[in-house]
């Protein structure tokens, strides 16, 4: 179909009508130096902190010193064209961008253009990437869930919509394949989904955005990428861009779960910055700051009450409450957790999911170190059948691990220890998920109940998962009332627990696995 | 390294805050208009630059050349400003008396570029304007930029005000 060259001069007609050509006062400086991205710039006398000044090219800088007779800018983008004398205006704009639905199923960069080449993003709303967290009032306590999927984390581990939940572990132990089994299981949930790329491969990024689409959850997600190439500010702001995109959701009385891939990339991206701003370096030469820039990124990630939604929406939503919960994703280097930025982020967030090497190798994926783990909001975010049943899985792997050194000599011990030890290997194995296969919420209940009740001591270890498979396809062609009924409600009444306790019984005298 | 503007403002602040007192504003100005030229001489500049030289020497020999076109006070401040080796900073540091003085007085130097040249009629016109955006007394030096295609452009210090035709299709380049 081609374009009319009528509409397009109509088109820009009807901008140049509405064009008000007013009175344009700004405040001007001059270049004085250029080095490694970040710009020196004399005058600017009224340069507001994190404003946008616009240069000569059409490039973009956010003003982060500001000293007494000059300003230090981190340039966004190229400036190799820039040079000594050119001159810089002020825009009077807190750096922002663009938010709204627009961007759902879309890939953008640390500044909301679109990079995925599927046209331009309509969107009529802009917001600051920088805005405070709401106060305390404004909040309410967290006490819905996000299902993960995971059967390690959504029973021992649960997440509420309004956490902080941190994903910490060491390079290649699953914490990207967490978010983005998270991400997949969102679908048909209502909840939007944000994934931000900091400082990662192109070709990772591409993976994930592929996966995501096969598996039909790009709709739902907004993938916002600084990626290794790009610039440090850049990589700096991608998460707040991406945070901003949340809160748009999340003040219109909607439900968002935002993940940060990863934090610690985001803090090498500001020690330099910084480094090169001539800031003072302290530990591990980050600047003095380097909690301030995650604490009020993650501080912006809470449940708002609907009074607060309502305020915000001008009256137009009431009755509902709006949440962003967080997944920051950490790298630790060697396993150590107790380094600079890992501490930092561990007293910012509302509990971690352990991640460990030696879990990984020996073949337990997810990896989670259910003993380390913990959530801080607990059962309050819990379905109420998980509850029940995840509390018993706790305690079985607790024991399990206190038993461990004695599992090498299984048949040297009594009666009882025996037990719990071979009940600890089967739910460990039980507890082992394939990726991009995440469960909803009756699947887990049925496969947690048949490891409570015992359904599991008789069979060989090795065998857990494929009877695992096998009854879960029992239960979706025998029972789909059953299972639809507990998705929907999540309560674990007696006629709820004697279905499911009679089909597990059926499944084992008919079938095989 | 500081901006050269952060290491003069002292002297200047000073001279001004004595100018003030001494109630010998417009003296302090010739004079100081006086030793920023003379700071300006290159062969000047390579002397009082020179590590060799003692500094009382180089002091000496600046202080006959400003003979009587300074007063005491003034020569005070030549020598403080030779011994912390800052003689250099003279030009600046009259910039910055200026713009104090023209804050003081309630009038600030603006400098208009026109298209083509103005009338009386016309720079009372802008200046009154500027009067009213700027909400001081206007001094305009007007130049003539053929570039601006239209319209005036009024620069006050860092603030710019863009009237000329020249930014109005920046501006709709812009929206486009």
């Amino acid at each position: 179909m081609q374009l009319n060259p009528s509409e397009i001069s109509d088109l820009i007609k009807k901008k140049i009508e509405n064009f008000d050509a007013h009175l344009e006062a700004h405040t001007e400086g001059t270049v004085v130096s250029v080095t490694d991205g970040i710009v020196r710039v004399h005058g600017l006398s009224e340069a507001m902190q994190g404003e946008m000044l616009e240069f000569p090219g059409g490039s973009y800088g956010m003003a982060l010193n500001l000293e007494r007779d000059s300003v230090g800018v981190v340039m966004l983008g190229a400036y190799q064209h820039i040079s000594e004398g050119d001159t810089v205006k002020c825009t009077g704009r807190i750096l922002e961008v663009p938010v709204g639905e627009a961007l759902l199923g879309r890939v953008v960069d640390a500044l909301g253009n679109p990079i995925d080449g599927k046209g331009a993003i309509e969107t009529e709303v802009s917001s600051p990437i920088e805005k405070i967290a709401p106060g305390v009032i404004a909040r309410q306590s967290v006490d819905q869930p996000v299902q993960l999927g995971l059967k390690a984390i959504d029973s021992m581990i649960p997440v509420g919509r309004g956490q902080r939940e941190l994903i910490i572990g060491d390079r290649q132990t699953g914490k990207t394949a967490i978010a983005i089994d998270a991400i997949i299981n969102q679908k048909g949930t209502g909840i939007k989904c944000i994934y931000v790329a900091i400082g990662q491969k192109r070709s990772s990024i591409a993976n994930v955005v592929r996966k995501l689409e096969e598996h039909g959850a790009m709709e739902h997600t907004i993938i916002v990428v600084a990626s290794a190439s790009e610039s440090a500010a850049l990589q700096f702001i991608a998460p707040y861009t991406g945070c901003s995109m949340g809160e748009y959701f999340r003040d219109k009385g909607e439900d968002a779960l935002i993940i940060y891939d990863d934090l610690t990339k985001q803090a090498w991206a500001y020690r330099q910055i910084s480094l090169l701003l001539r800031r003072p370096p302290g530990r591990e030469a980050y600047p003095g700051d380097v909690f301030y820039i995650h604490s009020r990124l993650l501080e912006r990630a809470a449940r708002i009450n609907a009074v607060e939604v309502e305020k915000l929406t001008n009256g137009q939503v009431k009755g509902k409450t709006g949440s962003l919960t967080a997944l920051p994703i950490i790298e630790t280097q060697g396993g150590d957790v107790s380094a600079f930025v890992p501490t930092n982020v561990i007293s910012i967030t509302d509990g971690q999911i352990f991640l460990e090497t030696g879990l990984f190798n020996s073949g337990i994926r997810p990896a989670v170190n259910a003993g380390l783990s913990v959530s801080r909001v607990g059962g309050a975010a819990q379905t109420k059948i998980i509850k029940k049943l995840g509390g018993g899985i706790r305690l079985d792997l607790a024991q399990f691990r206190e038993l461990a050194a004695f599992a090498q000599f299984a048949s040297d011990l009594d009666e009882s220890t025996r037990k719990q030890i071979e009940r600890g290997r089967r739910v460990t194995e039980l507890m082992k998920q394939n990726q991009y296969a995440p469960m909803s919420v009756a699947e887990m209940s049925v496969s947690l109940y048949a490891a409570n009740t015992g359904f599991l001591d008789d069979l060989d270890v090795k065998k857990v998962r494929d009877f695992e498979a096998a009854l879960l396809s029992f239960m979706r062609a025998e029972e789909s009332d059953l299972m639809a009924k507990i998705n929907e409600k999540g309560d674990f009444s007696d006629e709820i627990k004697d279905g499911i306790h009679n089909a597990i019984e059926r499944f084992i005298k008919t079938s095989s696995w | 390294m500081a901006e050269l503007s952060t290491l003069a403002r002292p002297y200047a602040e000073a001279a001004f805050k004595r100018a003030k007192q001494t109630n010998s504003v417009a003296e302090w100005f010739d004079v100081l208009q006086f030793l920023s030229t003379v700071a300006q001489d290159q062969d000047l500049l390579a002397i009082v630059g020179n590590p060799g030289i003692g500094k009382d020497k180089i002091a000496k020999l600046v202080l006959d050349i400003c003979q009587d076109n300074t007063h005491e006070e003034a020569k005070n401040l030549v020598k403080l400003l030779i011994l912390n080796g800052k003689f250099v900073l003279l030009p600046k540091i009259f910039a910055l008396y200026e713009e104090y003085k023209a804050d003081d007085e309630g009038y600030v130097n603006v400098e208009l570029y026109s298209a083509f040249p103005l009338t009386k009629a016309e720079q009372n016109k802008y200046g009154a304007m500027l009067e009213k955006q700027l909400h001081k007394k206007v001094n305009a030096v007007v130049t003539v930029d053929k570039s601006l295609l239209g319209g005036i452009l009024a620069k006050a210090g860092d603030k710019v005000i863009d009237g000329s035709i020249r930014g109005q299709i920046h501006q709709l380049a812009k929206r486009l």
